[in-house]
């Protein structure tokens, strides 16, 4: 492998990547430049430690997350696929939820309406007076 | 997609190259590089049918190719970011990504690095966009990370005993790992992005070649560089 600078051949170094000759002239160089001796060290006990870290797992429902972000984004399906069928029917199940609701709301209001006219008491009262108007109306009109 | 992902979608010549220099194997190999090899040409022709199954619409093979890559992705993000809720939000991008620009795939150059192309570059404009708002990564690097953690064979792992030798070697090598992190997330993005690729996740010359698009004399000093401003910041861990 050609190593045109000091510290292209010092990562290939570190990296197993020097072939042959070239690995035993940059050690033979190592040994007449202690400074650089000494760099490398430092770098064998710094990798040592770094590929020590451990893998990372991505969150278990990852996959979940992007498929929903996918469904909620705007804008035509490249692919072909229809996201937004999928949520079509929680959609359109909501949608009756809500006006089942609603009309069994407006309709229980409207029999309270009802009620409450019926026992108003002044109605009563006027509905009674008339009552007696039109019976005092037919004895005047039997005299 | 943005313009850098775009080009990402292009195959790079070091891509190429890196395949047509596994085309024209060497005479002889040595048992455990054939291996690799064989186990990089089943990976290829795998992504190649995941790929086309995406392109003709079916949704399975884009939960397939997530699955197979998520942790991958998801630890490159992690490990250059420092914070765990942005590096999920990044790496959730980055599928999204590849889910509309699949169509731009023209499958010239491996998906593979197609992917951690696109990945990389997300990952980078997000950094930038960050900086413009101070954003401070530390806020995450104190939770446990042996708790998201996992061993070669899928088992939990304590991370850096190894290294940290005693009695109290679990909250040592806590403790280091956490400056490890800490000190990476500090560094230049494009150093970041290198130790990531080869230090901690063993990615070869030729792969990181077709990821980055750089010579490989400018990889080999700009990742000498890297390590040395690494170094720099953990030699109090060190000593």
């Amino acid at each position: 492998m050609a190593a045109d600078s000091n510290a292209e051949r010092m990562t290939a170094y570190l990296d197993d990547a020097l072939e042959g000759d070239d690995a035993s002239s940059f050690e033979a160089w190592l040994e007449d430049s202690p400074d650089a001796k000494k760099e490398v060290e430092d770098l064998q006990r710094l990798l040592s430690v770094v590929r020590e870290l451990p893998d990372v797992e991505a969150p278990p429902d990852f996959y979940d997350k992007v498929a929903k972000k996918i469904r909620r984004s705007r804008g035509p399906d490249p692919n072909g696929m229809n996201w937004s069928l999928v949520s079509m029917p929680f959609q359109v199940l909501s949608v009756i939820i809500i006006m089942v609701i609603a009309a069994t709301y407006l309709m229980l209001e409207l029999d309270r309406d009802q009620a409450r006219i019926e026992k108003d008491p002044s109605a009563a009262k006027a509905q009674e007076k008339a009552e007696r108007a039109r019976d005092a109306a037919q004895r005047k009109g039997l005299e | 997609m943005n313009a850098e992902d775009n080009r990402a979608s292009q195959p790079s010549a070091a891509d190429s190259a890196s395949v047509a220099g596994s085309a024209d194997a060497e005479p002889e190999l040595d048992p455990a590089e054939k291996k690799r090899r064989d186990a990089r040409a089943a990976r290829d022709a795998r992504d190649r049918r995941l790929v086309r199954r995406l392109k003709q619409g079916d949704e399975r093979a884009f939960q397939e190719l997530v699955h197979t890559y998520q942790d991958r992705i998801f630890g490159l993000v992690y490990r250059m970011i420092g914070n765990r809720q942005e590096a999920e939000d990044i790496a959730q991008e980055v599928f999204i990504s590849v889910y509309r620009g699949i169509a731009n795939y023209r499958g010239e150059g491996r998906f593979y690095t197609w992917l951690y192309r696109i990945a990389s570059n997300t990952t980078k404009n997000r950094l930038k966009y960050l900086k413009g708002r101070n954003f401070h990564r530390a806020d995450d690097i104190d939770e446990s990370p042996a708790a998201h953690t996992k061993g070669k064979d899928g088992g939990p792992v304590v991370a850096l005993q190894s290294v940290v030798h005693g009695p109290e070697a679990t909250v040592q090598g806590n403790r280091l790992e956490q400056a490890i992190q800490r000190e990476i997330a500090n560094l230049e993005p494009e150093h970041r992005l290198l130790i990531v690729l080869r230090d901690i996740q063993g990615h070869t010359y030729a792969e990181i070649l077709a990821i980055t698009g750089l010579q490989q004399g400018t990889l080999k000093s700009r990742l000498h560089r890297a390590r040395l401003a690494l170094k720099v910041r953990l030699e109090p861990y060190l000593e």
